[in-house]
């Protein structure tokens, strides 16, 4: 009997010593049944009348991910006090704060699930619009926005690529655009005074600054391999074109991309492989590489973080042309930052105040400030702004005649793919599978 | 003594509230771990019961089983690397040589230390571009030896233990406390009967200080086999999942929003858990029993 006591008190230690490694798994079992409830509850959605006249003030919840250090953090802040100003008595927005990105989507997930969605809130692009529609806990924006003065404030397109079965559930908020940039002092000393326009002249290029003892490409495969992933959706876009990822990974540009991205691997730093974005931030911003690829939030850090006065000798170029490639020079690879969502509202008065607050936060004189502060680019259609420094400048040009935009890899496939793409550019960098081991790698993780 | 009535009612009184809590925070999140195992579920839409197949799933997948053996690994290098060294460090602390306190000291430092703060040290010596190792090699004229440490297959797991094993104040401190508590005695009529120190150390400390030795190698096994800081923040379980770990795979799969196989995962590594510990247990035991 003993033994047997002495067993099962082992057995029960054992056990508790290890629940505690699933520390993150727990939140999800306790969850699934709040989902099934939360499935079988029908969304009801209010319709808001003219004017914005409720019978008493209404509060808005807003777990925030805008706020601390976040280079949105301050101007965000100041939109948010504004509103709560102009709208004392009959609205008020409570922010929430929330620092931590990861952190972030998984109280969103679990509030989606739990059927209690906040008031207010923004997602990015791992989450599916599709599995945001299928919790049906969302408030559709659809009547707010279609054929209305607010709707048309919008880029092209940037609606209906948020718009499922005829619902918006999620409202474009914050995008932006990859663009190629290039140190010209470095690229002047190996012979360059203009980036090239093909592939085939880049790899020359880089021949010429690798001779040089210069980096050509800072890149990495740590972390989200994020500028190893632009590359690779620029080169994508520049053999498979605009519709490359409407045949999935079954498209050969998949394979012909990583061909090359694995060719840009010879011309990289020694630790590339494992590294994360400080490396690759680090090589550019100390003058050891030349060329980058990074969203427009960076621009900024050239001048500020740079060394060699690196913010005035960084310029704007478009990703090369592949030869016989479908691609036509000048496209973009480009992602939606975030979405704004909010829960769905029984109460006519709160779903006006959602809506008054969201068309309140995208006023372009706001955005004008928030880009400023941040480098943030915006679906609101805005002039360009002459305070931007003349790289953003560049780019947003180059976004308004592009011939087409479109979604990074990450943002195209399941996120599962995505996640998988840094340990299969590992395996394809270190030799043990080839361009099409490497897509087949990718395949398998999205099944 | 056969305890009473009373003395039973008394013990079940003070046992209850650990017992809720354990129940509360342990026993039903666990149960709630195995039943979401059964489900396919992305966190938002309904789940859908699946019964074993996360399990297939997940066994199937050789990022997993890597995982698992690099776990193993993890617990192996640490129960049988990690803490031996304590040991030997707190026997030869234990005779109070010159500066043993000093020792002890700097020995415990880092484990006052963020492993976050040890992460990124160890990640910047590693580095290959930067790093103080390939900067020692270069300095010494054997820049042929210099290579991107945690980023390459062979070297990757090897890094990451040996950075690990290093820190081994925590298991020596508890060891040392242990050894304090070892009557002198035993060591005077030791010396006078000619053993030499080490005789003593092999004969007289490791026989008294048996139980807190398993007691580390238990704790270094578990820390071992729920290893996730120090690799998400050095590899990310990288180069190609080389150096991956069953908690940084079911993280991962909660990244990927397939909490089904991230709770699976989750009771394949309380399975080894307690495979792992009654394995050290059992081992213990058949020392005691053999001498017996």
């Amino acid at each position: 009997m003993k033994k047997i006591l002495a067993m099962i008190l082992a057995l029960a230690l054992a056990v508790t010593a290890f629940a505690c490694a699933a520390p993150a798994a727990e939140p999800a079992a306790t969850e699934a049944p709040a989902a099934e409830a939360a499935a079988t509850e029908a969304p009801t959605e209010a319709v808001v009348e003219e004017g914005f006249h409720p019978a008493s003030e209404v509060t808005l919840n807003f777990p925030c991910i805008w706020v601390g250090t976040d280079s949105k953090a301050a101007v965000f802040g100041e939109m948010v006090a504004a509103f709560n100003d102009e709208y004392a008595g009959r609205a008020k927005v409570v922010i929430e704060e929330q620092t931590d990105y990861q952190a972030y989507r998984d109280k969103i997930r679990t509030m989606i699930s739990a059927g209690q969605a906040p008031d207010l809130f923004s997602v990015d692009g791992t989450f599916k619009l599709a599995d945001l529609a299928d919790s049906g806990k969302l408030m559709d924006f659809a009547p707010y926005l279609d054929g209305t003065d607010w709707g048309a404030t919008y880029t092209e397109g940037a609606l209906s690529d948020a718009t499922l079965d005829g619902k918006i559930y999620a409202i474009p908020f914050e995008s932006a655009v990859f663009g190629i940039y290039y140190n010209s002092e470095l690229l002047a000393n190996a012979g360059y005074t203009e980036f090239p326009t093909t592939y085939d002249d880049m790899f020359a290029m880089a021949d010429a600054l690798k001779a040089q003892g210069v980096i050509a490409f800072p890149l990495m495969t740590g972390e989200n391999a994020w500028t190893s992933m632009l590359w690779y959706s620029q080169i994508l876009l520049a053999i498979g074109g605009p519709d490359v990822y409407k045949n999935g990974l079954d498209d050969p540009a998949f394979v012909q991309a990583a061909d090359v991205l694995k060719k840009m691997f010879d011309y990289t730093s020694s630790d590339a492989v494992g590294a994360g974005a400080a490396v690759v931030n680090g090589h550019f911003l100390n003058f050891e590489a030349a060329v980058y690829t990074n969203g427009p939030w960076f621009l900024p850090r050239f001048a500020k973080e740079g060394i060699n006065d690196l913010g005035s000798k960084v310029k704007f170029a478009l990703p090369p042309e592949y030869t016989g490639g479908m691609g036509t020079y000048g496209g973009l690879a480009g992602t939606v930052q975030a979405y704004l969502c909010a829960g769905t509202q029984t109460d006519a008065d709160k779903a006006a105040a959602v809506v008054e607050f969201y068309k309140f936060i995208n006023q372009p004189e706001w955005l004008y400030q928030l880009a400023e502060s941040s480098g943030a680019m915006f679906f609101v259609k805005l002039d360009s702004n002459p305070n931007d420094i003349q790289i953003k400048q560049d780019l947003l040009a180059a976004a308004n005649s592009a011939p087409y935009i479109v979604k990074h890899f990450n943002d195209s496939m399941p996120t599962a793919v995505g996640n998988a793409f840094p340990a299969a550019l590992d395996e394809l960098v270190l030799g043990t599978v080839d361009a099409q081991g490497f897509v087949d790698l990718l395949k398998a993780a999205g099944e | 003594m056969k305890p009473t009535k009373k003395d039973r009612l008394g013990m079940a009184l003070f046992m209850t509230p650990a017992l809720v809590l354990f129940v509360l925070f342990f026993i039903i999140p666990v149960g709630y771990v195995l039943v979401v195992s059964l489900f396919k579920w992305n966190g938002m839409t309904a789940a859908t019961f699946v019964g074993m197949k996360n399990y297939v799933t997940i066994w199937k997948d050789p990022v997993f089983r890597r995982s698992v053996i690099n776990n193993v690994l993890w617990a192996l290098v640490a129960s049988c690397v990690q803490v031996p060294l304590s040991v030997l460090m707190a026997l030869i602390l234990n005779r109070k040589p010159r500066g043993w306190k000093f020792f002890r000291t700097v020995y415990f430092f880092p484990q006052v230390i963020s492993g976050v703060a040890l992460a990124m040290l160890w990640s910047a010596m590693y580095n290959s571009e930067y790093g103080l190792i390939n900067g020692i090699l270069r300095a010494i004229g054997r820049g042929d030896l210099a290579i991107n440490w945690l980023g390459t297959l062979n070297t990757a797991l090897p890094a990451l233990l040996i950075y690990w094993v290093f820190y081994i104040g925590y298991y020596m401190v508890i060891v040392m406390s242990d050894l304090s508590g070892v009557d002198k005695d035993f060591y005077e009529a030791a010396e006078i009967d000619g053993a030499s120190k080490i005789q003593q150390a092999w004969f007289i400390s490791l026989p008294m200080i048996k139980s807190s030795v398993l007691t580390c190698m238990t704790l270094a096994a578990v820390l071992g086999l729920r290893q996730f800081e120090q690799v998400y923040l050095l590899t990310n379980g990288g180069p190609a999942n080389r150096t991956s770990t069953m908690v940084l795979y079911l993280y991962k799969q909660i990244q990927n929003t397939r909490y089904g196989p991230a709770n699976a995962a989750s009771v394949m590594l309380i399975c080894v858990g307690v495979i792992v510990i009654l394995g050290i247990r059992a081992l213990f035991k058949l020392g005691r029993s053999s001498r017996n």
